[in-house]
């Protein structure tokens, strides 16, 4: 693709052209740019439409979901009619609606450690937008060890966060949080989500890749932006590289991207099956407990078990499950119990691929049993 | 002393959805059990048994970085309790 610019670009981008901040030079460079966003939903609706807007030459979306009914509410790259259809074939389609000039590509699959170099080796600069805390510190071990630039935007209830790594300029996620809670950090799904929260983060994230492509400004780098939508409050917490961080740090211990222990596809997750509070009450009614044959096994941390329980429920906390495939009993129906439904809703998966049949999950976990069974229930 | 606590939203559940809390304490150690005994379990959630900050969670005493129990906390100072995000 030629990097000059047409007349029909030059009308186009005019307001660009008149920020001396991207004049031709700058709008030029961003039709060389090539952009991958990871998740074409909350976040990646508004960023892809703001960057294709904006004529970032190349845009790849990589998400392998369908359009859902639910999605709509924040999701502004899909309408009405795109339900049921796959996400980066309509996004690919609105987004050259809405400029025809640049190439868009449609990577219709899950992210996952063996797809991520041959994914990355085709783009400049990316932006993170995916919904699953393993999949934010896989993208950001490839960035670094491949030295791609990292926009990184995250949402939860009424509350964003917002990150850019750039190789050899600074800290990089890894060093703002070494570690990852999964189980512990609930997707929009488990928690629900502010419909224009997406919107704002998602925008931000576009504006610092722009930042990025053109070389304005300073961007977000060792910089943590956070934003209370409820507040209406933006923040931001300085933080610096870690000499110990185990992909960017002295002695890194991560050579090759990979996937976190324990990784579930999302199609693992989705085939689990869930039991409400109250069939779960009816169910431990029913009969005596030693004739019942449901074990219950919940898998919090043992402090968080001590505080309050169900009388019958045994403990073994997820990270044991996720590492040792412990023993789980096969001859009763497994339900797996946890605060919020998010660390069951894994044990489950995992529980299913180590063999069990049908395992079940305490839908919305402790808490909603307390909201709906048991009130007194200490948590 | 009292301080203004500013939670994460994942921590919210503990706190009844509240944004911001105040608790007593002229240390991040006595903040966060001061926070405990009124939203029990809410500690466990940011240290680990062996009293470290998890590493999904980072703490600010104002704009300065809370690397251990024992950071002073003066009155006017707030802190803020980061948790790493996962939606998209």
């Amino acid at each position: 693709m030629s990097q000059e610019l047409s007349s029909a670009e030059l009308r186009r981008y005019s307001r660009h052209l008149s920020l001396t901040e991207i004049g031709v030079a700058g709008q030029q460079r961003l039709k060389a740019a090539r952009l991958l966003i990871i998740g074409a939903g909350g976040l990646g609706s508004p960023a892809a439409l703001y960057l294709a807007a904006a004529g970032v030459g190349t845009v790849g979306l990589v998400d392998f979901d369908l359009v859902d009914e639910s999605n709509l509410q924040r999701q502004v790259l899909y309408d009405t009619a795109s339900i049921g259809a796959p996400k980066t074939a309509v996004a690919r389609a609105r987004l050259e609606a809405l400029n025809p000039a640049i190439r868009v590509v449609a990577h219709q699959l899950e992210l996952c450690a063996a797809n991520v170099a041959q994914l990355f080796k085709d783009y400049d600069l990316v932006i993170d937008g995916s919904d699953r805390i393993g999949t934010r510190y896989l993208v950001n071990d490839a960035c670094v060890l491949y030295g791609k630039p990292l926009i990184s935007a995250a949402i939860h209830r009424f509350e964003g966060q917002a990150m850019t790594y750039v190789p050899g300029q600074g800290p990089c996620y890894r060093c703002l949080f070494p570690a990852m809670a999964e189980g512990i950090v609930p997707n929009c799904a488990e928690v629900g989500v502010l419909g224009v929260l997406p919107g704002v983060l998602g925008t931000i994230a576009a504006t610092e890749a722009i930042k990025l492509i053109v070389g304005a400004g300073a961007p977000l780098i060792g910089r943590l932006l956070t934003y209370d939508a409820l507040e209406l409050r933006f923040n931001e917490f300085r933080f610096a590289r870690r000499a110990d961080c185990a992909v960017c740090g002295e002695h890194p211990s991560i050579a090759a991207p990979a996937d976190p222990p324990g990784f579930c596809t999302l199609e693992e997750l989705r085939r689990v099956r869930g039991i409400s509070p109250l069939q779960l009450a009816q169910a431990l009614a029913s009969a005596p407990a030693a004739l019942t044959p449901i074990s219950l096994i919940d898998v919090r941390e043992p402090d968080e078990f001590e505080t309050g329980h169900l009388p019958r429920a045994i403990n073994i906390p997820l990270a044991q499950i996720e590492q040792s495939g412990q023993r789980l009993p096969r001859d009763h129906t497994v339900v797996f119990i946890c605060r919020s439904g998010s660390r069951s809703l894994k044990a489950c998966a995992l529980a299913r691929r180590a063999g069990l049949e049908q395992p079940l999950q305490l839908e919305g976990g402790l808490l909603a049993w307390k909201a709906a069974v048991e009130p007194s229930l200490p948590l | 002393m009292n301080c203004t606590v500013n939670v994460a939203s994942p921590l919210r559940d503990y706190t009844g959805g509240a944004a911001t809390v105040s608790a007593r304490g002229a240390t991040l150690a006595e903040i966060l059990l001061d926070l405990d005994r009124r939203f029990p379990g809410m500690r466990f959630r940011m240290i680990d048994e062996q009293q470290r900050i998890r590493r999904h969670i980072r703490i600010f005493i104002a704009s300065r970085e809370a690397h251990e129990l024992a950071a002073p906390v003066a009155a006017d100072e707030p802190v803020h309790l980061l948790c790493a995000l996962s939606g998209g």
